[in-house]
């Protein structure tokens, strides 16, 4: 027979305790993440000019994605910044992405490699993480007070004193080339780190094995760093996929006066300045409707990288397996013949 | 020994939970504010017979219009408590507010340490937005500026600003101002919700060694000779070019359209249809002509460019309004400030065009607490003669207050050190009695003027190739803001 304190100590559930310490979490997430998502979802089926909107149904989308009609200003107006701010999304994240994930690559390799004695390896890693950690309106000043379009600019003052100054910050692909660079820039550190952390996960022996068997770092690299890096890849790739379509804060503010520049306004940019533009009467709805078009854009293409990168070998022996059963079903029930 | 221990994992969740929650600042504390300001306004409604009376003394003995402060049904008396700790004024820029405030408080000896300023936001147009969620949480807030470029967003919403009589004001104390400040302040039901310290008139503000230089004037009468229109204005900056001087006459298109979007006769809406007219043509035009041919600097407004052009020979001058030439404004950072380059070397004339630039007004927030300084603060600036014209003097400011400027023209004692001692009131005093905004002013006009800024510097820049492209580009722009229609 047990004794009380036995039977005590059976009744004990720690269970609970776990799930009242997550519990706060989870309150904030809903109130904080989950709802604004629903009601995003809710705006964007909402009329707009008000601050208490009700549902119209499918108006935003079709102001965003149909062409208008010529004289429609209102709905050109709309469907053309939309798109302007797409295409801008599309070419400033994928030149910021090549450069910077090239870059990363090449980092992180150079760092992990045991044949490269490099002093100082902590110093660097940290100055070049660092750009991540100054805030995005102090990088879009710094920047804008290097490369303004003002003949008193750092750019200006030193290459065309006494000449029409250059004005990138104004300019189509200068400023675009200039987002680009400083989102590499401020983010390739950030990616070197974790491309490291990845290649310091493949098995040390493998590396060993192939200078052993007389490989050289080219193909060391191409053989085996680069296919056992293929995961973390495709996370960084989608990340940054999902960062890159939101792009905001660099593209906001790297202007002067009162007005973002159109070269390199971005979705996200679109969204904030919908609802912004009238105080009085925020634009909820259009707003809410391009984050959803966004959204789903997000969903196929981070579906579609997860379709391209699949293992190919799992599902392929999967399919094997799931034929042999059957196979075997068939042998049971006598021959394949009879039905 | 369990119990204590569950009895501390309870508190430590709930303590977690709890810090969670306020860190979710103003949205969540709202409805915690409503609350207290209910309980605070109740126990005002016990101070309140008190602090009126106390009030009515005061302005018993200071103020001369109390008559006709009585007369006014609604007004007369102070209806807002003095239970709070200090008079809160919120604003974007700190450059009027705490000069105000230094002024104000110096001369009333009972109010120091009792107004601060709050800073909202580092532009107007943030400010615009600040303010609504400012008012959500559960901060002080007493008083309010507002700029003309979106003041009706906020005077014709109860749930924002509440009616000056509610300080004990009557229509007619404001009888002393310039009447388009009065008209702006009044929402579309005829309640005076805003009044406003200053006129705005603008002029044409020059380098004196350079006009001596290249064009011989010596005075600013002689210099108004070559800016006294458009056409000659024109001529002089072709003739600056010409004569191989590589100096601009205009500081920034920016500036330019501030003159001469005054100009025009119509307001942006008709209703909320945009109204285009031939102003915006001319102007386009003249633009492209000024740009291409350097008769402005490529610079834009506001940015560090603006002023360093005013230290460098690039421009002859600018378009500068009353508030931009007190110390410590737009005139003080082109020239460098106090012992910078060109400091003392500009003079001010009338220009082409008569104009004038925005304008700030205070109103009264629904939560103020503070109404006998508020009152005071108001008056101070606004109503009262004497002091207005104080503060005139002491921060180089064109008040709202005809008589109070006219003596000090009179008197000739404004002597502005920027401007090489010469006094910007004479000036701009025959242009502050024209000045005409009524009716010319909508809640959309700083969206308005960013959209046809944006696409006239394409146009002039040549990204825009034709003036019907470059109207289609605005229309667009335009046509985005909801509440404006577009044909």
């Amino acid at each position: 027979m047990a004794t009380a304190a036995q039977r005590r100590i059976k009744s004990v559930s720690y269970a609970k305790y776990g799930y009242i310490f997550i519990l706060p979490f989870f309150i904030v997430y809903c109130i904080f993440s989950l709802w604004p998502l629903i009601q995003t979802f809710i705006l964007a089926f909402s009329e707009n000019g008000t601050r208490t909107p009700a549902i119209i149904g499918l108006d935003n989308f079709k102001t965003i994605l149909a062409t208008p009609s010529e004289g429609d200003f209102k709905a050109l107006g709309i469907h053309d910044s939309f798109w302007n701010g797409m295409k801008n999304t599309v070419i400033i994240w994928v030149g910021n992405f090549i450069p910077q994930i090239a870059l990363s690559l090449l980092l992180a390799v150079w760092f992990t490699d045991l044949r490269v004695k490099m002093p100082g390896k902590g110093f660097f890693k940290v100055v070049m993480y660092m750009p991540n950690i100054i805030t995005a309106a102090s990088v879009a000043g710094l920047f804008l007070s290097l490369f303004g379009d003002s003949q008193y600019s750092v750019i200006n003052t030193l290459f065309r004193s006494g000449q029409e100054p250059w004005k990138i910050i104004t300019s189509c692909w200068g400023s675009r080339i200039l987002v680009m660079f400083i989102q590499v820039w401020m983010w390739f550190g950030n990616t070197m780190i974790m491309l490291m952390s990845g290649i310091q996960g493949i098995n040390e022996s493998l590396f060993e094995a192939a200078e052993i068997d007389g490989a050289n770092s080219r193909q060391t690299f191409w053989r085996i760093t680069f296919p056992l890096l293929k995961t973390i890849m495709v996370y960084t790739l989608l990340t940054s996929m999902i960062g890159g379509l939101q792009m905001f804060d660099i593209p906001y503010m790297l202007h002067t006066g009162n007005v973002v520049n159109d070269y390199i306004k971005t979705v996200a940019v679109f969204v904030y300045e919908m609802f912004h533009a009238n105080f009085a009467k925020p634009s909820f709805g259009y707003s809410g409707a391009a984050s959803v078009i966004l959204f789903i854009i997000t969903s196929i293409l981070g579906a579609l990288v997860f379709y391209v990168q699949r293992d190919k070998d799992a599902i392929e022996k999967k399919r094997k397996q799931k034929e042999a059963i059957k196979e075997w079903k068939r042998k049971q029930k006598g021959g394949g013949f009879s039905i | 020994m369990n119990k204590l221990k569950k009895a501390l994992a309870l508190v430590a969740t709930l303590a977690i939970a709890s810090t969670a929650f306020y860190a979710c600042g103003n949205s969540s504390s709202t409805a915690n504010s409503t609350a207290e300001s209910k309980a605070e306004s109740s126990a005002a409604e016990e101070s309140k017979e008190e602090s009126a009376e106390e009030s009515k003394e005061e302005s018993a003995a200071e103020d001369s219009t109390e008559e006709s402060k009585e007369e006014n049904a609604g007004g007369g008396e102070n209806k807002v408590p003095e239970t709070g700790d200090k008079l809160s004024i919120l604003c974007w820029t700190g450059d009027d507010v705490e000069k105000m405030i230094e002024n104000f408080t110096g001369a009333n000896e009972q109010y120091k340490d009792k107004v601060q300023y709050v800073n909202v936001g580092s532009k107007g147009q943030e400010a615009r937005e600040q303010y609504a969620n400012y008012f959500a949480g559960g901060e002080d807030a007493d008083l309010f500026v507002l700029e003309a470029d979106w003041i009706l967003d906020y005077i014709n919403n109860d749930e924002y600003t509440a009616p000056l009589s509610d300080l004990g004001f009557a229509a007619s104390d404001f009888d002393g101002c310039y009447p388009y400040t009065v008209s702006i302040g009044t929402d579309n039901n005829g309640v005076l919700k805003a009044a406003s310290w200053q006129a705005t008139p603008g002029g044409y503000v020059y380098r004196t060694d350079l006009a001596e230089e290249y064009l011989g004037a010596k005075t600013p009468d002689e210099m108004q000779e070559f800016v006294k229109d458009w056409d000659t204005f024109t001529a002089t900056a072709k003739k600056l070019q010409d004569d191989g001087h590589k100096i601009a006459m205009a500081d920034t298109l920016g500036g330019m359209w501030q003159v001469w979007q005054y100009n025009r006769t119509k307001a942006w809406l008709d209703g909320d249809k945009l109204v285009i007219d031939d102003y915006c043509k001319e102007y386009a035009d003249l633009a492209k002509e000024y740009y291409e041919n350097g008769y402005v600097t490529k610079e834009d407004q506001w940015s560090d460019g603006w002023y360093a052009i005013g230290q460098d020979d690039s421009t002859m001058g600018y378009f500068f309004c009353t508030w931009c030439l007190g110390s410590g404004s737009m005139l003080s950072n082109a020239e460098g400030g106090e012992g910078g380059k060109t400091f003392g070397k500009y003079n001010i004339t009338a220009g082409p065009s008569g104009w004038a630039w925005g304008g700030s007004w205070l109103a009264l927030s629904p939560k103020c607490d503070n109404g006998e300084i508020a009152h005071d603060f108001v008056k101070y600036f606004t109503v009262d003669e004497n002091t207005a014209k104080d503060y005139a003097l002491f921060k180089s400011e064109f008040v709202n207050n005809p008589k109070a400027m006219k003596a000090i023209v009179d008197e000739g004692s404004n002597k502005n050190d920027l401007l090489g001692g010469q006094d910007q009131f004479s000036v701009l005093y025959e242009a502050a009695s024209k000045i005409d905004m009524d009716g010319k002013i909508t809640a959309y006009d700083s969206q308005i003027k960013d959209a046809f800024n944006t696409v006239v510097s394409k146009y002039a820049k040549g990204e825009i190739a034709t003036y019907d492209d470059m109207i289609t580009e605005f229309k667009k722009e335009a046509a985005k803001i909801e509440g404006i229609t577009v044909e």
